[in-house]
């Protein structure tokens, strides 16, 4: 065999070795990192390999609707289609968001700006919307080219609607993209999602918004889906009907065009609010769409501030629909009569100091200063009573503090006490300020929903109830009235007569086989000068002029309903804010709401 | 020429392990050539194209057994010679794929004489070096290196990093293999390591992406780290059983690049785990012995050298294909042998299996 031996160098002895080494080394790195990636973070890539290819998307659950009383819709959602991207499919994101500012004419630098504050905000693999509202020629051009762009896609999300858009822009509000407080406040909500920001949207949120749902997609590495299936169903949100009626509304509505202020129709035997309107108002729409800067600017700078709800969001001083308060506390009082008698000579003096009367009434009792608002009769009570035991039954009669409607921001008005002055003017209270007091001037401040409630309680018994909006919210005890049932009788008499007595202020109201009562009010804005005491409107700048109020409530045998109008800078509520009031009325029970054509086809 | 002697001691287990591998390969590849559209899959041919190259494979491999494999060292400078002129040719008349131009098209079949090039410049230098007895002085290194490093810049240029290293690779394998002096070695040892980062300079800007996103696959995971990541993410997610044959999603909803070729070993790994990942690579072992089993037992140091050289060839393309495809190397285009999808690639790897049956059926033969 020797001859069969070839001659191999030592050193290829030893290479041999080396390499046999050599093999078992390579078996021995590729086994263990084997091992490592597939034993022991197996799970891990398991979980990555199903993260490549199952994308999780939420299924958008539809908002509420709005509906009122008798079932009209107010509120609706329509289909919106918006422009996403999904950063792990796109391949070069600067090209991306380039074709998509060509697109949609957007300027590059925005979008980029949107893409890098709101990535932090999406997970993997999860759509990031960019442009929301795509109008339709957008939209096609988008689908059209769509295919070619990874990570681009059209998501339809449901949008809001309101139907009637400034009619009832105060109490609905609107929804609008949530900020980023709002996401970081809220797991449930996601990038580009709406939420409610004013009014019943805002107060609601919970109830309207519903759950999204979640869908499994199985997609490939182009991102093409192949299958999917629901995780979890949504749930829509609940619709909810408001005791708003929607035809009152629109015509008080109307009514109020070209005026400044608001009108509230409640209810009185349960607090259910009617119609609430606040003008002018806005078109609420214009939020949902995602607001311009501009429109924002005028809306912010309008001196009328559109976006504010009048009823609830602004307190002026109640003028004299603030005396049936003081005839109240007045026959609350052991010491005074209703019938005793004071003479009015047209002013009334304190100290060194004269008041006005705005005219002279001659000999006047309790009924008669209510019904043709005399001052002097007020000022003597507002020094009898003063302003402790004024601002506290007040306050017990639901002046000066929220009433608890469901709305948000509301104020609470001002019912001033001497602790209020000292702080606040670091001065202490005068006999003037009681004689102001008196006949709602001064600082005192109410809103129209207040006087509204007080109103209601007066025509139903003496029951503060809270205003409600929705139909079926749930009913608190209403608080009693802190009144006597003899001075509740008085007060309901003498607001009676203010409308049926010849020289009533409210004599306008008068409405067939209706009971109406009512109180006007006058609030004044400055001090006016002597020369403007005649209070021609016409005469004096606007933003000068008067606050003008009517409260009001009319009984029949269906219902029991409270009425407040205030017409800022109005004039005199007589003239500005009875009309409105007598036009609610018609409305209400002679069914004026058929248009002028349809009666003349009656005939 | 063929006598009873060599059907005899033909080396029937290397043969056999051979056989399966491929199988395996095409199996694979059956696999790895489907993809799911909706709830169908689809297969484009890859697989039965594959069986063709093996076929055909396997005739060249019979081929190279049938002569007496001491004759190569008669051929081995002109064989050299044709696979140089044919590597220039590329150059001029050449066809380019994929931005390299690698391929001689000659009508009805496309070749690469990259691939020649390896063949002839391993049987060359085994034939050179068996005829030297002692430790390579620097004389005899400077003639192999001279001989290696013209091919190896010709492929280099085409431009064909993988295989030029590869020869590289394997050419210094059989010299190690054989053995420097000791001066040599010293100088070497310090040289070799003070050049490499001089070949950061001579890289395209592509495979320097492809070494920099190694480091750091995450930098770019959809740019030059995703064919890493995938990878990864489609061998781990294999777990120790695998996803079973045609199941795994990484695969056939296309997650995973080129499947068919270098990263045929992601898609046996997701299918068959990590049960079926270790076997894979216990018969590549196994191969990779009975290799060197061969040439210890190869007649003359010319046969063992050429044994020496295949393993080599083999062991590189295991080591880089493998580590590629687990993380642990850069992207480097290296097929896996048997395994992935590629003609030619198919056809060297028969013929140098066939070059070591020849050697070993040969073992006890006479000089004649």
């Amino acid at each position: 065999m020797s001859l069969l031996r070839k001659r191999s160098l030592p050193s290829e002895r030893l290479a041999f070795n080396f390499l046999l080494f050599l093999v078992g080394a390579l078996f021995c790195v590729l086994a263990l990192r084997l091992w490592f990636l597939q034993v022991y973070k197996g799970d891990y890539y398991l979980q990555k390999a199903q993260d490549n290819l199952q994308r999780r998307q939420h299924i958008y659950a539809p908002r509420g609707l709005f509906l009122d009383r008798d079932g009209s819709l107010l509120a609706v959602n329509e289909p919106s289609y918006s422009l996403a991207l999904v950063r792990e499919d796109a391949p070069d994101i600067e090209r991306t968001l380039k074709q998509i500012s060509k697109w949609t004419g957007m300027p590059l630098e925005e979008l980029s700006k949107e893409f890098g504050r709101g990535r932090r905000m999406v997970r993997s693999f999860e759509n990031q919307i960019l442009v929301s509202n795509l109008c339709f020629d957008v939209l096609a051009r988008v689908e059209t080219d769509a295919p070619y762009w990874p990570g681009v896609k059209v998501v339809v999300q449901p949008r809001r609607k309101y139907l009637q858009g400034e009619v009832l822009s105060h109490v609905l509000g609107y929804v609008a993209q949530a900020n980023e407080q709002e996401l970081a406040a809220d797991p449930d909500l996601r990038l580009g999602d709406n939420v409610g920001k004013q009014g019943l949207e805002f107060a609601m949120e919970k109830t309207l918004r519903g759950r999204k749902g979640l869908k499994q997609l199985e997609v490939d590495a182009s991102g093409r889906i192949l299958r999917e299936h629901t995780l979890v169903q949504p749930e829509s949100g609940q619709d909810l009907y408001l005791s708003i009626d929607l035809d009152l509304q629109t015509y008080i509505f109307s009514v109020m065009q070209g005026k400044t202020g608001a009108v509230v129709v409640m209810d009185a035997d349960s607090g259910q609010v009617l119609a609430m309107v606040s003008t002018p108002g806005y078109d609420n729409n214009k939020f949902v769409y995602g607001i311009t800067g501009t429109q924002w600017t005028n809306l912010i700078e309008n001196p009328h501030h559109p976006l504010r709800n009048r009823s609830i969001q602004n307190a002026y001083p109640p003028g004299s629909v603030f005396k049936p308060l003081m005839a109240a506390l007045a026959l609350e009082q052991p010491s005074i009569r209703a019938e005793e008698q004071i003479f009015c000579s047209g002013s009334y003096r304190l100290g060194n100091r004269v008041f006005r009367c705005w005219q002279g009434h001659g000999r006047v009792d309790m009924n008669r200063a209510l019904v043709e608002s005399c001052d002097t009769y007020f000022y003597q009570l507002g020094e009898k009573l003063g302003v402790d035991r004024i601002s506290t039954f007040s306050l017990e009669s639901g002046l000066g503090r929220q009433t608890g409607i469901s709305l948000p921001f509301e104020r609470s008005g001002l019912i001033p006490t001497r602790e209020w002055k000292r702080q606040r003017f670091n001065d202490a209270w005068r006999g003037g300020d009681n004689l102001n007091l008196a006949i709602g001037q001064g600082f005192t401040q109410v809103t129209p929903l207040q006087m509204t409630r007080l109103t209601a309680a007066i025509a139903n018994g003496g029951n503060l109830y809270r205003p409600s909006l929705l139909l079926d919210e749930k009913k608190l005890d209403p608080q009693p009235l802190p009144w006597k049932k003899e001075t509740l009788e008085f007060i309901y008499q003498a607001m009676l007569d203010t409308v049926e007595k010849e020289r009533g202020t409210a004599r306008r109201l008068r409405t067939k086989d209706v009971q109406v009562g009512g109180k006007t009010g006058t609030a004044q804005v400055v001090r006016l000068m002597p020369e403007h005491k005649e209070d021609d409107p016409e005469a004096v700048e606007y933003w000068l002029r008067h606050h003008a109020w009517m409260i009001s409530f009319a009984v029949n045998e269906d219902k029991r309903i409270a009425v407040t109008a205030l017409v800022e800078h109005g004039g005199s509520g007589s003239s500005a804010a009875g009309p409105v009031i007598r036009d609610v009325y018609d409305f209400i029970f002679s069914g004026k709401q058929e248009s002028p054509q349809a009666a003349i086809q009656d005939d | 020429m063929i006598d009873r002697q060599l059907i005899l001691h033909m080396n029937w287990a290397m043969l056999a392990l051979v056989v399966l591998l491929f199988a395996i390969g095409v199996l694979n590849l059956y696999s790895a050539s489907a993809y799911r559209i909706g709830e169908g899959t689809t297969l484009t041919p890859f697989y039965n194209k594959q069986l063709v190259w093996g076929l055909v494979g396997a005739a060249a491999m019979g081929l190279v057994m049938l002569f007496d494999y001491r004759h190569l060292k008669l051929a081995a400078w002109y064989v050299y010679a044709v696979a140089l002129i044919l590597l220039v040719c590329v150059h001029f008349w050449g066809t380019s794929i994929y931005g390299a131009q690698r391929w001689l098209s000659f009508g009805f079949f496309s070749f690469q004489p990259s691939e020649m090039v390896k063949i002839s410049a391993l049987i060359l230098t085994a034939y050179i070096l068996s005829r030297i007895e002692h430790p390579l002085n620097f004389n005899d290194l400077g003639k192999i290196f001279v001989i290696a490093i013209i091919p190896v810049l010709l492929v280099i240029k085409q431009p064909d990093l993988g295989s030029g290293l590869m020869i590289l690779f394997l050419i210094g394998g059989i010299v190690l293999y054989h053995g420097i002096d000791k001066k040599l070695s010293k100088v070497l040892l310090v040289l070799v390591p003070l050049h490499l980062p001089l070949g950061w300079f001579f890289l395209h800007d592509y495979q320097k992406t492809r070494l920099l996103s190694f480091l750091d696959p995450t930098q770019d995971p959809l740019g030059s780290g995703y064919h890493l990541i995938q990878s990864q993410i489609a061998v781990g997610s294999g777990g120790f059983w695998g996803k079973g044959f045609m199941e795994g999603t990484q695969s056939q909803l296309r997650f995973l690049p080129e499947k068919h070729t270098d990263f045929a070993f992601s898609v046996f790994g997701e299918e068959w785990g990590f049960a079926g990942a270790i076997i894979l690579l216990l018969l590549f072992c196994v191969f990779l012995y009975q290799i060197l089993s061969v040439s210890q037992e190869a007649k003359d140091r010319f046969g063992s050298l050429i044994c020496v050289g295949v393993f080599f060839y083999f062991f590189w393309q295991v080591l880089v294909n493998m580590g590629m495809v687990l993380g642990l190397l850069p992207v480097v285009g290296i097929p896996l042998p048997f395994i992935s999808y590629g003609g030619t690639s198919a056809m060297v790897n028969f013929i140098m299996v066939g070059l070591v049956l020849n050697i070993s059926m040969r073992r006890y033969m006479f000089k004649s």
